[in-house]
């Protein structure tokens, strides 16, 4: 001891005592971050950490997983299911049986009196794919409803779109590793450090060992675009024409791949002759990048050895929002830059199981990326449950954005919510929340009994969280991982697993449907269907019938096609490295991008752009995240980014609070000042509750019917800041 | 054109794909092999299994000595053994780190820190740490305009310093330095809650817990230091910002070793042991989004020095209720206790001098009543001063670093003062008559009191140890005001109104005494009002030009004492303007009056009426001068986030009821 101390202190340091470490993956994001649960002497969860022999996370974590094991016993949990006639009636608490048998009664009277379409299904990215297998043959097999989707609505559905548009079936082709190995990659409205860290550090990483160029396409100076070596701040939803511009660039400098657009590819000269349009002189007024910028990076992409796309809701949330990936996908085709390792087109998920509800929920399909509309499909499902095949219906019902609108015209009489929180995360809350009102029956499953769209139910089902159940996630570049149930379901709540058996059992055709008892034969049966070729003779790319729970868990994490043939504990690390798609000639599809602009844009009446997205802090509504102490601390309540010249213009202060209003209502936010944005633009986090979603508007995407949350228009107004306050903590009350 | 489909290299079978991780064994750190993470490693920390690189101490040489001059193998500088085990949580194991007794700190790599808050998560969860508290916080400072914007993020936690301000300033002696890895470690069962340390600290490293009212800080994960991995935070770092290693080691991949970036109070203060590595450009301008008025420009040597940012513009407010704060019982305790060494000195030294009116007060029967009286103001004045401990029953360790801290030696001081005050008063008994006859009156037999003892000389001496107590306690106060981490503070307007507060408290109160003296002994009260109005007088004066020298310092200063001064003057402004005029009326009155006496004849009952009210005033005066001195101070901190470590927004959410909710991460104050 220095300065002369003789006499120690003693030295204590927290100590957590783990007596068993439980494996499992992380619930958050579709990162796929193994995560090892410590669990001391009396099986209480002490800690957490990262599996640092995992390949996705190699022992790091982001900030909500290295506290994700504090929220098992956060406040709001359901305890009890819940009960009650009206929606402005108070629950009361009922048994598991009562809650079932009314939610069956009166699913069945809805069906009867206004035909099986009458009554929705909307579940979620957030539940284990076991669970979302079993909740589609409970839908598709048992109910039969054709309203029946999930919130990847409201954040994947472009990119399934597009690659089902561009390759013929969703799927991303690429992985994490390609960062080891590209020249150039381009991120399109994707904000890695606060969106998907652990993925950001994987990048970083490959860019400490090798420099390549990282191009980043973003209205807003996120850290990514700030670390970029070019970026590009593009106007808002002109993706597409930044794209056609570079394709123009490509094309007529004689910069693509034609041997890859020759052999593998179809409808390159729809595409060159479009592109003509795009002329970088003038494109450069619609997309608010210069033509030398275009030229530039349109140059160094096509330059690359190998060149890979990364996107995420920036492209997602538009008009454009199928078009953006599907030209994502074109530029990748015509630089050949396909199934290549550092080549590719690779969509950043969202959601812990957003390919897990696409792959298997059959949401938008049938199970393992069957279509309804293709009668084999039909046939293969309808015999392996053991249904008429005319009981499927032959084309996709409503998707979740549709949903709604048809609650409000009367089509839709009955809803079950199964883990998402449409009365915050979906655009325009003012209809969301008349919708709801306007229905006879809402049931809604959900870990957390003060989630707000509880708000209009007529039954609650508390359902367990995470690692209180067993089964299987698929990340963003397809690998399969385990959660382990490291702990009992908290209080009366049940899996949800557990709660679609259950409630299959409540009518006729769940009798005569096998579902299984276990997670674990529920994943024997997406085995099975899994094996197989595709329409186009090819053999199925969703192929995880080498996979077992044991192997998964020894491998930490398989990506598919995993086949029952393959050795070892890999599988495979990119699709269409062959050049072989699953189209029906097995080419892939270039398709011109037309643009158009249909989006609310500034005007003098509402003069500000708005926008909308993630902070690494919180998840989703915040259920979760609003509840662990030092998450929540670093963004505890709802404010917008801003630009100090604009505000100047206006006399609002930092730190104070404006009115925000638009064409649907208005919300109450603290004003941060900040170069970042633009000056007729402002950001809002959207994870609180009544704020930007009061605002947006959420034009729906053609092809993928996800909305626009990121482009409309509001203006600022004064408030009186004592009131602001009010209002805003009354918002805050979690 | 290019290879159209795959690499010729790359196999098609799908066992052989690139899908899964193989460490990199190339880097320098030799990684243990699979299930063999713990072997030769003592058992402090349970290294996981298939642990990476990025996690382990890499095994590089060390340089002797650091940039300042000092050994960074720390174990000669003590006489403590080499393998001399930490005892963390009474483990006896000494640890199987090799380079456990060289200075260690951490490096950052502030061009790569994305703001991800994994560091600081990672360290609240190892720690236990509620929201409120947290051993590394990250903030920002941003410059530029859209879309040339620049943030840079600085993750900070404790800097283990060469010169730890903390150690030295903590009266408990809660702080060791230790050999091993040169960790500052705190012990929270030591703290008593008190908050120097915070103070001292030019990085906010220590935390103030205002639930459990004690302190406690990072401790360098030495558990995971003492098996070879690098502390928690450094292993979370997903911007691969954050590094730690022995000191003046630049890590692998780095080009920069250099001790300071925006935002980083000087490393001159305490020799930090942070090392930092930022090489992109920046604008020369570079702001904080918290409520400190200070931001960063670039001087010609490309250094960024603090200036102050105008963030309420220029306009002037009262915000008087503001004056009561969390500090309220030190605002009390230093006025008390310097009125009471003036009220007790002031007439004591002026007897010593031999002033006729001050010899005739000491020897009369009111003395007695005036030294119990100082006594108890400093009585009361320590008693506020433990109230606003985090645990005042723990009062008794505030003299346990007379070393180090001027905290302890103002304590001490200030206890002695009273001490030997109260042995005045004892002394003083045998020859107050009215102490005697209630003495006799009760048939105490007191005779025994009356001999012949020299009682006069006793009380001479203990009166001057008494003195010299005060007065050294005096010193010390505002030795622990002069903080260079508190540039507001560190002027010498600090000790000017310790004694200016002395002299014209001191007066006003002795001043009571006197003059009922003189009264009760019909004694013309004249000359006795003049002597104590010079000295209240001169107290304002001394007051009033320390005020003048430090406006004229600060308006002149582009730190963080600017910007506190800036907040004097705005948020704040019409309040020093008030006490401001207050001063200069109260000098003036009082030389008016002084004047006024010596050239005419006064109505007594009016004069002295006249001195009670330019004394009430200068309570005032006081109070609101005093509260300004403990409310205004800015601290060197580092840059806070918009919510995360910033004041406004701290005092926002208490203000609206967001702090009821402990997961808003603000704790409600607890005084």
């Amino acid at each position: 001891m220095l300065f002369g101390r003789k006499n120690r202190k003693p030295i204590a340091i927290p100590s957590k005592k783990v007596k068993e470490w439980k494996y499992t993956t992380c619930n958050y994001c579709s990162t796929g971050c193994s995560i090892e649960i410590g669990l001391d002497e009396q099986q209480k969860i002490v800690t957490t950490r990262g599996h640092a022999g995992a390949d996705v996370n190699r022992g790091k974590l982001c900030i909500k997983g290295i506290l994700e094991h504090e929220l098992f016993e956060s406040p709001g949990r359901g305890t009890e299911p819940l009960i009650r006639d009206k929606h402005f009636d108070s629950f009361k608490p009922t048994s598991w049986d009562h809650a079932l048998d009314t939610t069956a009664a009166q699913i069945k009277q809805i069906q009867q009196t206004y035909g099986r379409d009458a009554f929705a299904i909307v579940s979620s990215g957030q539940l284990l794919t076991e669970e979302f297998y079993t909740l589609g043959k409970l839908a598709r097999g048992v109910i039969g409803t054709n309203n029946y989707d999930g919130n990847t609505t409201l954040c994947m559905a472009s990119a399934v779109s597009g690659y089902k548009r561009s390759f013929g079936a969703d799927g991303p082709p690429g992985c994490y590793d390609d960062f080891e190995h590209t020249h150039c990659l381009m991120a399109f409205g994707s904000n890695l450090p606060e969106q998907h860290p652990i993925i950001y550090w994987r990048l970083k990483e490959a860019l400490e060992k090798r420099h390549f160029p990282l191009i980043v396409v973003d209205p807003r100076v996120t850290m990514l675009a700030q670390f970029a070596d070019i970026h590009l701040p593009i106007t808002p939803g002109t993706d597409c024409v930044l794209i056609n511009a570079m394709m123009y660039v490509i094309i007529n400098e004689g910069l693509q791949d034609q041997a890859y657009i020759d052999a593998h590819t179809q409808g390159f000269n729809e595409v060159k002759a479009l592109v003509q349009d795009y002329n970088p002189k003038s494109a450069q007024h619609i997309c608010g990048i210069d033509e030398d910028t275009i030229r530039n990076v349109a140059r160094i992409y096509a330059k690359a050895p190998t060149a890979m796309s990364i996107w995420t809701m920036g492209i997602n949330q538009s008009t454009h929002g199928s078009d953006g990936v599907a030209n994502i996908n074109n530029l990748n085709m015509v630089t050949g830059n396909i199934g290549k390792p550092g080549g590719t087109s690779l969509s950043i998920t969202g959601q812990c199981n957003a390919m897990g509800t696409r792959e298997w929920s059959s949401c938008s399909g049938l199970p393992g990326y069957r279509y309804l509309e293709n009668e084999q499909d039909r046939n293969e499902i309808a015999d392996f449950w053991g249904i008429d095949p005319e009981f499927l219906p032959k084309k996709r019902g409503l998707s979740q954005t549709d949903i709604f609108p048809a609650i409000e015209t009367g089509e839709i009489k009955g809803l079950w919510i199964v883990a998402t929180n449409p009365m915050t995360s979906m655009p325009n809350t003012a209809r969301i929340r008349k919708a709801l009102e306007k229905l006879d029956f809402l049931v809604i499953q959900d870990v957390y009994q003060d989630v707000e769209t509880n708000q209009y139910s007529h039954v609650y089902f508390p359902a367990s969280v995470w690692a209180e159940k067993e089964g299987v996630h698929t990340n963003t570049e397809r690998r399969v991982n385990l959660i382990s149930n490291v702990l009992p379901p908290y209080k009366n709540s049940k899996p949800d697993f557990w709660i679609f058996n259950q409630m299959a059992k409540r009518f006729d055709q769940g009798q005569t449907v096998h579902f299984p008892e276990s997670p674990e034969e529920a994943f024997e049966e997406m085995k099975y269907l899994s094996k197989g070729k595709m329409a186009n003779g090819e053999p199925r790319n969703l192929d995880i019938s080498g996979m077992t729970y044991d192997k998964i868990l020894a491998a930490k994490g398989i990506q598919w096609p995993y086949r029952e043939e393959d050795v070892g504990l890999k599988g495979q690390a990119r699709l269409y490295s062959d050049g072989v798609f699953p189209t029906a000639n097995g080419k892939a599809n270039l398709l011109p991008i037309h643009f158009y602009n249909n989006n609310e844009q500034p005007c003098a009446e509402y003069p500000f752009w708005l926008n909308s997205g993630r902070v690494v802090e919180h998840f989703h509504t915040r259920t979760r995240t609003g509840k662990i102490g030092n998450c929540n601390k670093f963004s505890p309540t709802a404010y917008m980014e801003m630009n100090p010249d604009a505000a100047m213009a206006l006399g609002v202060k930092h730190q104070s609070y404006v009115r925000l209003t638009s064409r649907r209502g208005d919300a109450v936010v603290l004003v941060q000042l900040t170069q970042r944005v633009p000056r007729n633009m402002v950001f809002i986090p959207f994870h609180f509750h009544d704020c930007v979603n009061r605002l947006t508007l959420g034009l729906l995407d053609p092809y993928s019917r996800q909305p626009a949350f990121k482009q409309c228009s509001t203006r600022i107004e004064p408030i009186d800041q004592a009131e602001a306050a009010r209002i805003n903590a009354e918002r805050r009350t979690f | 054109m290019r290879s159209p489909v795959i690499e010729p290299e790359k196999p098609q079978t799908s066992a052989l794909d690139v899908g899964v991780f193989t460490p990199d064994i190339s880097a320098k750190t030799s990684i243990p092999e699979v299930g063999q993470e713990q072997v030769g490693r003592s058992n402090h920390w349970e290294v996981r299994s298939e642990e990476q690189a990025y996690a382990y101490l890499p095994e590089t040489p060390s340089e002797v000595e650091n940039r300042y001059g000092k050994r960074i193998d720390l174990v000669e500088l003590t006489d403590n053994p080499v393998g001399r085990s930490l005892f963390i949580n009474g483990n006896p194991e000494v640890g199987s780190n090799p380079d456990r007794n060289k200075q260690h700190g951490f490096f950052f790599t502030a061009d790569n820190c994305i703001g991800c808050h994994a560091c600081e998560s990672a360290c609240s969860e190892k720690n236990d740490n509620p929201a409120h508290l947290a051993f590394r916080s990250v903030g920002y400072v941003e410059g530029g305009s859209y879309p040339d914007y620049k943030r840079m993020n600085i993750s900070m936690a404790c800097n283990h310093c060469d010169d730890p301000v903390c150690l030295k300033g903590c009266p408990t002696r809660a702080y060791t330095k230790h050999a091993e890895y040169g960790a500052v470690l705190q012990d929270p069962d030591t703290c008593f809650g008190c908050g120097y340390c915070t103070w001292v600290c030019p990085y906010n490293a220590p935390q103030l817990d205002p639930v459990k009212g004690q302190v406690s800080k990072c401790n360098m994960c030495v558990d995971r230091l003492e098996v070879g991995l690098k502390p928690a935070c450094v292993s979370a770092c997903v911007g691969n910002a954050l590094d730690f290693g022995v000191i003046e080691n630049t890590p692998e991949n780095r080009q920069q070793c250099k001790t300071s970036i925006p935002g980083f109070p000087s490393p001159e203060i305490t020799q930090p042991n942070i090392r930092f590595q930022q090489t992109k450009s920046l604008p020369e301008e570079m702001t904080r989004t918290d409520d400190m008025p200070v931001k960063y420009h670039k001087d010609e040597n490309g250094e960024y020095l603090p200036v102050v940012d105008q963030k309420v513009g220029k306009q002037r407010h009262w915000n008087l209720s503001k004056l009561n704060s969390r500090e309220n019982p030190l605002v009390l305790f230093t006025l008390l206790a310097q009125g009471a060494l003036g009220t007790f000195m002031i007439p004591f030294i002026g007897a010593l001098a031999g002033i006729e009116m001050f010899t005739q007060f000491t020897e009369s029967n009111f003395f007695l009543p005036l030294v119990i009286l100082s006594i108890g103001m400093t009585s009361l004045g320590l008693f506020m001063s433990v109230t606003h401990l985090g645990k005042p029953f723990r009062f008794y360790r505030g003299f346990n670093n007379l070393r180090y801290s001027p905290m302890s030696r103002e304590g001490l001081g200030l206890a002695l003062f009273s001490a030997f005050m109260g042995l005045t008063a004892l002394f003083l008994v045998p020859s107050n008559e009215w102490v005697m006859s209630i003495l006799q009156g009760a048939g105490v037999d007191s005779l025994m009191l009356n001999t012949h003892f020299p009682w006069a000389s006793v009380v001479e001496v203990s009166g001057v140890l008494a003195s010299v107590s005060g007065a050294t306690g005096l010193y010390y106060m505002n030795q622990c005001y002069q903080i260079k981490a508190r540039p507001f503070w560190h002027h010498w307007q600090t000790a000017s109104s310790f004694v200016g507060n002395s002299l014209s408290i001191g007066a006003m109160v002795s001043g009571v005494l006197v003059l009922i003296f003189f009264n009760a002994e019909s004694l013309p009260n004249q000359v006795a009002l003049e002597i104590l109005g010079a000295i209240f007088l001169l107290g304002l004066v001394l007051e009033a030009l320390g005020l003048k020298a430090h406006n004229h310092t600060l308006n002149r200063s582009e730190n963080e004492g600017g910007a506190a001064h800036y907040v004097q003057c705005t948020t704040f402004g019409k309040t020093y303007l008030l006490r401001n005029a207050l001063l200069g009326f109260n000098i003036l009155a009082a030389s008016g009056l002084l004047i006024y006496a010596n050239v005419f004849t006064v109505n007594e009952p009016l004069y002295l009426a006249a001195w009670i009210g330019i004394s009430l005033m200068n309570i005032v005066t006081a109070l609101i001068g005093r509260a300004l001195f403990y409310n205004l101070v800015i601290p060197t901190t580092m840059p806070g986030a918009f919510f995360w470590k910033n004041k406004g927004f701290e005092q926002h959410a208490r203000d609206v009821g967001l702090a009821d909710n402990p997961a808003c991460g603000v704790a409600p104050l607890s005084h």
